[in-house]
């Protein structure tokens, strides 16, 4: 495919230096809110790091490198986020194996167990761990044990459930793609099924690999929720972010610490999006789809390892649901719906809040990267490259780091965007520019698939620029664009760290909630929300599911 | 209607995919780009589309400089040879889409599409996806498309490569005889020398970025004006020859030639030494391609490095083969100088 389409059609040679300007003006207007809502508040924190009684200078980082307690807290991310990152690739590797090359049963509902986590709040783990083995939870109490789990085992047996379903969806997708051919040419070898899993499976997956270990890595060590539900006196760089800046409002402290979390999670991401590139470099039009073959030794023990894995991630969720409906967990275990009557400071309302942020953020979501998405595609210039580059840098900003920058960079009666500080379209905003690179390469992929065979078509038989993307890139981008809006309402209604910063009495929203209730002791009311949050987004793809169903798109996956 | 090329020019970094082509064609005419793989064809095509930019050069149509007219202004109706029909439309709103773009009242964009799908007999699937066609369909659709906005000139830019043998010859007969009826200019990219000798009014041979030569099928086979359109168009035998001589022998061609050329069919063959007082050279046989009603005849002659191919009837083949001596005849009208 050639750069050059139907509708730049003065020669290069021609253009005038205003012509030039005129190809970057859509990148600029595109990016403009990216550099508003990401480039912005990350100078911000970056600024405010260096800020000290004296003025500018490293005094925040000097204080806090000659901090013991900081450098231990350093030490335990590190040691959470490893360990954790382990454990949850071995196992979503597994699992995914499992569920794409054997042929053990039930494969379509152990791969909806695998992402069901992924439906409830971001600290569920930490809730279901804490409902089962905490002080009043249900094991210690019915045998009368004293298994205490808070700390570090805590964190890292909720951090390995927390980042299983994001690992399952990458490795899926890297073990989904098998060219049947090459299998064959080892066997024919005499190479042993071991050997050609050493051999072609592992080499053939070490991209989806290496991105989900990146992935992973990213997760961990930026999640404050579940460590601060069940990291007791444990602390984490993620929480004594949040230590610093809710309960010591030392947001300079705040802002060393974050950039500190930046900087390993900006090297993942930068590492993962690199390699997820050459994933698709490995597949040729003339491979032949691998059909994999019966082996009853080798599925039953996947088949047990799924189950064993499937009954952990039940467990959690369903003692979830079944504690919101009790009496009082775990004394009086009748049945009781009066957690749901939400007779706390707020109510019911942070539901409502986070379903209206979370729609907000899909509509939003979808717009700003489909246009980034658009524009780099079509509008090829120096300044779309710089439109590229803020479109996943995201990818690299912590939540917390992301919202803590929108404090400091927005909470200001001279600023413009003041005007909507503290109300919940900021909070939508921060769940738009926080996801941003995820969606964006999702539609950049599907655009880029699109555009190429259909728009010289469109242009030789008379179709403007305007009429081709009305009548054929929408249509055909529809079911994505919809997988993409799914994607922002999922992610909106369960997302902590992005919004933790940003909420009032006014706006909060029920993953919030969660959190408090749980850090008051609230857990069946913690629980109840919990089971709300996951009801709505069911309930959600269900309708949308139904919806594209009726509308003849089939293969839409909506659970990304 | 003409359509003139003139010192048209581009590069691609390094690479000059087109140098210096300039070509005339008139109106009605069917006119075929031959070449190689990546000589250029596909790369002049797109200009003459404005689908790409010419670094160089002009092409107007009726004297009218189109450089500065974007593809969608020039009403030309290209078929690509990936179909390219729109999946989210019906045939008939694909054909339709070129009228639907212009903002034809509705009525005449479904009387206009049901015509064109009539003309190419696919009225019965008018209401069907491009992915519930087979791929001759599809390209039937993509003709029909192209042709719905009465465009001004025809590009086909090897339309039928993606086809099988069989829709491909039919295919080739029904753009010839639909290209007759509209009396549509048009041009056709292929790398199929039999596609472009069955269809073309006059062939474009190309060679890396150049035209090689400019003709009609019988033109370029009698009259090649190189050695490399010779050996593109049909087969031919390549002989260096020396002061009119080849292997001592002296030929009815001028001193000056260094390269001649004779097709196998054209090479006269004698079992024995031939008649006396004629120009022959004693010839031994290495080898016979039969090929049913026909056969290769491989021959190897004292003095010439390469062997000579000689096609004679099948009938004919046996008595040569068995001749103690051969004979070859080169006969002087049929001789092509080369250089
Ligand atoms: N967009 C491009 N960028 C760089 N080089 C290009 C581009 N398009 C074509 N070329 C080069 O220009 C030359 C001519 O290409 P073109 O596609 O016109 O060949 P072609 O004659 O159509 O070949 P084929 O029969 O294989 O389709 C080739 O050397 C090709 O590599
Ligand atoms: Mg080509």
């Amino acid at each position: 495919m050639t750069a050059l389409t139907a509708d730049r059609a003065a020669p290069a040679v021609r253009r005038s230096r205003r012509n030039r300007l005129a190809a970057m003006l859509p990148a600029v207007v595109v990016g403009l809110p990216l550099i508003l809502f990401v480039l912005f508040p990350l100078a911000h924190i970056l600024g405010r790091s260096f800020s000290t009684p004296d003025g500018f200078g490293l005094a925040n980082y000097a204080a806090m490198l000659g901090n013991e307690r900081f450098l231990r807290i350093t030490w335990n991310s590190f040691a959470v986020t490893l360990v954790s990152a382990a454990v949850a690739i071995v196992m979503a590797y597994a699992f995914a194996y499992a569920v794409q090359r054997s042929t053990m049963p039930l494969r379509n509902l152990f791969r909806m167990i695998a992402v069901l986590p992924l439906f409830a709040p971001s600290l569920v783990q930490a809730q279901g761990l804490v409902l089962l083995f905490g002080r009043n939870g249900l094991i210690n109490r019915s045998f009368g044990l004293g298994i205490d789990l808070y700390g570090y085992w805590g964190i890292v047996i909720a951090s390995v459930l927390y980042v299983f379903p994001y690992a399952f969806l990458i490795l899926s997708a890297a073990l989904a793609v098998a060219d049947a051919r090459i299998y064959e040419s080892a066997e024919m070898l005499g190479a042993s099924k071991w050997r050609a899993f050493r051999t072609v499976t592992l080499p053939a997956t070490r991209y989806g690999l290496a991105a989900a270990i990146f992935v992973c890595f990213t997760l961990v060590i930026t999640d404050f929720g579940n460590p601060m539900v069940i990291g007791g006196d444990y602390t984490v760089l993620a929480s004594e972010v949040y230590n610093q800046v809710i309960g010591q409002a030392n947001f300079e402290m705040g802002t060393v610490i974050g950039m500190v979390l930046l900087i390993p999670a900006a090297i993942a991401a930068m590492v993962e999006k690199r390699v997820s590139a050459k994933q698709y470099a490995l597949i040729s039009e003339h491979s032949r789809p691998l059909v994999p073959q019966k082996d009853r030794l080798r599925d039953l023990a996947l088949l047990a390892v799924a189950v064993l894995i499937s009954a952990a991630i039940l467990s959690i969720v369903l003692v979830v649901v079944f504690a919101s409906f009790v009496h009082l967990w775990p004394y009086r275990m009748t049945f009781s719906l009066r957690h749901y009557a939400f007779d706390v400071q707020n109510g019911i309302q942070p539901l409502w809040n986070s379903i209206y942020v979370s729609v907000m953020a899909a509509g939003i979501g979808v717009v700003a990267v489909t246009a980034a998405a658009y524009v780099i595609e079509k509008f090829p210039s120096p300044a779309a490259r710089g439109l590229y580059f803020l479109s996943i840098l995201p990818a690299a900003v912590p939540g917390m780091v992301l919202g803590l920058g929108y404090i400091l960079a927005f909470n200001s009666p001279s600023n413009p965007v003041y005007a909507i500080y503290g109300t919940l379209v900021i909070i939508a905003i921060a769940n738009v520019y926080y996801y941003h690179a995820h969606g964006f390469l999702i539609s950049g992929t599907s655009i880029k698939q699109i555009s190429g065979r259909f728009d010289e078509a469109s242009a030789t038989l008379g179709g403007s620029r305007r009429q081709t993307f009305a009548k054929v890139t929408l249509p055909l981008l529809f079911p994505t664009l919809v997988g993409i809006a799914v994607f922002f309402f999922m992610r909106s209604m369960v997302t902590l760290s992005a919004v933790i910063f940003l909420i009032t009495p006014n706006t909060q929203v029920a993953a919030v909630s969660v959190l408090y209730l749980q850090d008051r002791g609230a857990t069946n009311q913690a629980a109840a929300f919990s089971v709300c949050i996951i009801a709505t987004i069911m309930a959600v793809l269900l309708a949308v599911r139904l919806l594209l169903n009726a509308m003849g798109h089939r293969n839409v996956s909506l659970i990304r | 209607m003409t359509l003139a090329l003139s010192h048209v020019t581009k590069r691609f970094g390094n690479t000059v995919a087109l140098d210096d082509i300039s070509l005339t064609i008139e109106r009605g005419e069917f006119i075929c780009f031959l070449g190689p793989s990546g000589c250029g064809k596909t790369t002049l095509l797109r200009i003459i589309a404005g689908l790409e930019l010419a670094e160089e050069g002009t092409v107007t149509l009726e004297d009218r400089d189109l450089s500065e007219v974007p593809a969608r202004h020039r009403n030309f109706g290209v078929v690509f040879q990936s179909y390219s029909l729109f999946p989210n439309m019906t045939a008939a709103r694909n054909v339709g889409y070129g009228l639907e773009c212009r903002g034809r009242p509705r009525a005449e964009i479904e009387a206009r599409a049901a015509e064109m799908l009539r003309i190419v007999a696919l009225s019965d699937h008018a209401h069907k996806l491009p992915s519930q066609l087979s791929g001759g369909q599809q390209q039937r659709v993509a003709l029909a498309r192209a042709l719905a906005p009465d465009p001004e000139v025809l590009l086909l830019d090897e339309p039928l490569s993606a086809l099988d043998a069989k829709v491909r010859e039919s295919l080739r007969l029904e753009i010839r005889d639909l290209q007759r009826r509209l009396g549509i200019t048009t041009i056709m990219v292929t790398h199929d020398q039999e596609e472009a000798l069955t269809m073309a009014d006059r062939i474009v041979v190309m060679d890396t970025g150049r035209i090689a030569q400019i003709g009609t099928a019988r033109e370029l086979y009698d009259r090649p004006a190189s050695r490399f359109v010779a050996e593109f168009i049909g087969r031919m035998n390549v002989l260096p020859v020396a002061g009119g001589r080849l292997a001592g022998l002296p030929l009815a061609v001028p001193q000056g030639a260094t390269l001649i050329g004779i097709r196998p069919e054209d090479v006269r063959l004698h079992a024995g030494e031939g008649p006396p007082g004629r120009a022959i050279l004693p010839a031994r046989l290495t080898n016979t391609i039969y090929l049913g009603n026909l056969a290769h005849l491989v021959l190897s002659v004292e003095g010439i490095e390469h062997e000579i191919v000689a096609e004679v009837p099948g009938h004919a083949c046996k008595a040569i083969a068995d001749a103690p001596q051969i004979g070859l005849e080169l006969p002087a009208e049929t001789i092509k100088v080369l250089a």
